[in-house]
């Protein structure tokens, strides 16, 4: 269990509070919408029904995290945010492409969406179109991915942080201030298996001892990609969405968790990781827990 | 050119496409380095340059190795933490790689960056004691230096920080790295050096390598010694982007040679070119290597 020196960030983005001492605040819990490319929007409003409603069981805070792939998927996407995800919910978009990324800020900014968008995500690969674009739609929050190809180590992942290791011209947290980004949530970049994987866990207590920002990543990420759980088929799922403890008993504050049909699972799983971790906390460092925590629901 | 060779000094520019790296994270694949070896690379061969280096693209000089040395840790510079120490090879597999490249009659130069620039580029938060951290640099750059020089056909030390200032224990840190090496070796400390020459010629490698061009009061300096090492002689600069004439060029290798005769063993520019644009440092090469040809055959 950690409590940091460090004076922690807490952010907010339409109620919903991110960041602190662990134990203060539930673990945020980020689900996949539309990851495979074509949207499929009925299927997408019941499950994030369904993620809505557990979150609000379990007191896990629920961000959907919308993937769009293709510039044809933009406006249906954005017109599925408008208009299914709650009004006062936040919602972060999930681009690769760095023109998707683009015409998507300026649709976001006409629908009136930016205040209750995360943007997923700054790293080194950002282009000088999509700084501008950034600088002129701003959004509320935004993920910074801290990975280095260079050095995928705890220190390899400050040091894309703090001066982009060479490959851009400022530090990763500089870039994004500099656009304009006051709330930043940062990503420690989940590698695949047998490729440092397990850094990403561990850069979470380094990253927020040094700069107090609510930090996270996608650890199912490696469980996607392990061949070796081909052969315990049964398992992959349980080991998918129970490798996302390790994020909130490193102290992390959330978690991608991967597609938004898996909500059932992780929920209660991560929740019931808070309970442990605020028991503990509380007793120990004197943090009592917020009334959205899941220990107050159990409790 | 049989006894004066076009060379480098170490670095060249590189432009590294992020997005084709954060695609390789996306999709969880290793991103291969080698394309910006091999563009550097290609650019010596073609431009003529008779003993090549890898150009060290992966990092600022400085970066290459104590992103590999045990104690060191980078954040906005190099902090070191811990004792310094050998871990594991730090250029080798770029050097097998680069002589698999290049044709057979072309040479290879290993690069390494001296103890002291290491220790005065480091922010120390370990040792307090700049000469007990400089030494353990260069214990660690020895072993880099055993394995090197197994696989080219020079080393040579970089160490700009010794024109600010030769420390008294700076020829034991050169002697230890270069002690019993079987490759010959050069010694490049760019900068303003004409105050402390008789140090540089004390200086235990084969070859003394300084920026001629940018500071060419440098060729009076050196005048007033008798120069007892070979010389490499930098004949266009490294941090201006006019594309010095083949004839200028020729001009400066002339000036050269009233000084130090047939002590110039290497034509090469000032200093790493990393900075350029890619095109200017190419163009820069094959003037020099077309000047070169010129005076020598």
């Amino acid at each position: 269990m950690f409590s940091f020196a460090k004076e922690q960030e807490i952010f907010d983005i339409s109620g919903i509070k991110i960041g602190g001492q662990p134990g203060l605040y539930p673990t945020v819990l980020v689900g996949g919408l539309f990851f495979k490319g074509e949207p499929d929007f009925d299927t997408g409003k019941k499950q994030l029904q369904n993620m809505l409603d557990i979150s609000k069981k379990t007191g896990n805070p629920a961000v959907p995290d919308f993937f769009i792939r293709k510039e044809e998927y933009i406006e249906d996407i954005t017109n599925f945010i408008e208009s299914i995800v709650p009004k006062s919910h936040p919602f972060s978009i999930d681009i690769i492409e760095p023109s998707l990324k683009v015409k998507t800020l300026e649709y976001l900014d006409e629908k009136n969406l930016l205040s209750r968008a995360i943007y997923n995500s700054i790293h080194v690969g950002i282009k000088d179109e999509e700084r501008e674009a950034l600088r002129k739609h701003t959004p509320e929050m935004a993920i910074i991915v801290a990975f280095n190809p260079k050095d995928k180590s705890p220190d390899g992942k400050i040091e894309v942080l703090q001066n982009g290791a060479n490959l851009t011209d400022a530090g990763l947290l500089d870039i994004a201030k500099n656009l304009g980004i006051k709330k930043i949530l940062v990503d420690t970049a989940a590698m695949a298996p047998g490729d440092n994987s397990g850094a990403s866990i561990a850069a979470i207590p380094v990253i927020k001892e040094e700069y107090g920002f609510p930090t996270g990543c996608a650890i199912h990420n490696v469980v996607e990609k392990s061949k070796w759980l081909d052969d315990f088929k049964s398992a992959r799922n349980p080991v998918d969405a129970s490798s996302n403890i390790n994020i909130p008993l490193f102290g992390g504050d959330f978690a991608i968790f991967g597609s938004i049909a898996n909500a059932d699972i992780v929920f209660p799983i991560i929740a019931w990781q808070d309970i442990l971790i605020s028991e503990y906390t509380e007793t120990y460092f004197g943090i009592t827990p917020d009334d959205s925590h899941p220990r107050r629901k159990l409790f | 050119m049989n006894n004066v060779k076009t060379t480098v000094i170490g670095s060249y520019p590189v432009n590294v496409e992020t997005m084709e790296l954060m695609n390789g994270y996306f999709n969880q694949t290793e991103v291969s380095w080698d394309e910006h070896i091999r563009s550097a690379v290609n650019d010596m061969v073609n431009a003529g340059i008779e003993m090549i280096s890898d150009g060290q693209t992966r990092d600022p000089f400085v970066n290459i190795f104590t992103r590999k040395l045990k104690g060191c840790r980078i954040r906005d510079r190099t902090e070191i933490i811990d004792k310094v120490e050998y871990d594991k090879p730090i250029t080798i597999a770029d050097q097998k790689y680069v002589k698999s490249l290049i044709p057979k009659d072309r040479q290879l130069i290993g690069l390494i960056t001296g103890p002291y620039t290491l220790t005065n580029s480091s922010v120390d938060l370990f040792y307090n004691d700049e000469k007990e951290l400089a030494f353990d640099f260069a214990y660690a750059l020895k072993q880099e230096a055993q394995i090197l020089q197994k696989h080219v056909d020079m080393i040579s030390i970089d160490e700009p920080f010794f024109s600010i200032e030769i420390p008294d224990y700076g020829k034991e840190l050169i002697e230890i790295i270069t002690k019993n090496l079987t490759c010959s070796t050069r010694l490049h400390v760019c900068g303003d050096v004409s105050k402390i020459i008789p140090q540089i010629l004390e200086m235990p490698v084969d070859v003394l390598s300084h920026e001629f061009k940018g500071s060419p009061k440098l060729f009076d300096a050196f005048k007033q010694y008798t120069i007892t090492k070979n010389i490499c002689l930098g004949s266009v600069q490294s941090d201006n982007s006019r594309i010095e004439t083949v004839n200028e060029i020729i001009g400066h290798i002339k000036k050269g040679i009233k000084i130090f005769g047939d002590k110039i063993s290497q034509l090469a520019p000032d200093c790493g070119q990393r900075t350029l644009p890619q095109d200017v440092a190419f163009e820069k090469l094959k003037n020099l290597v077309k000047a070169g040809e010129k005076i020598y055959g």
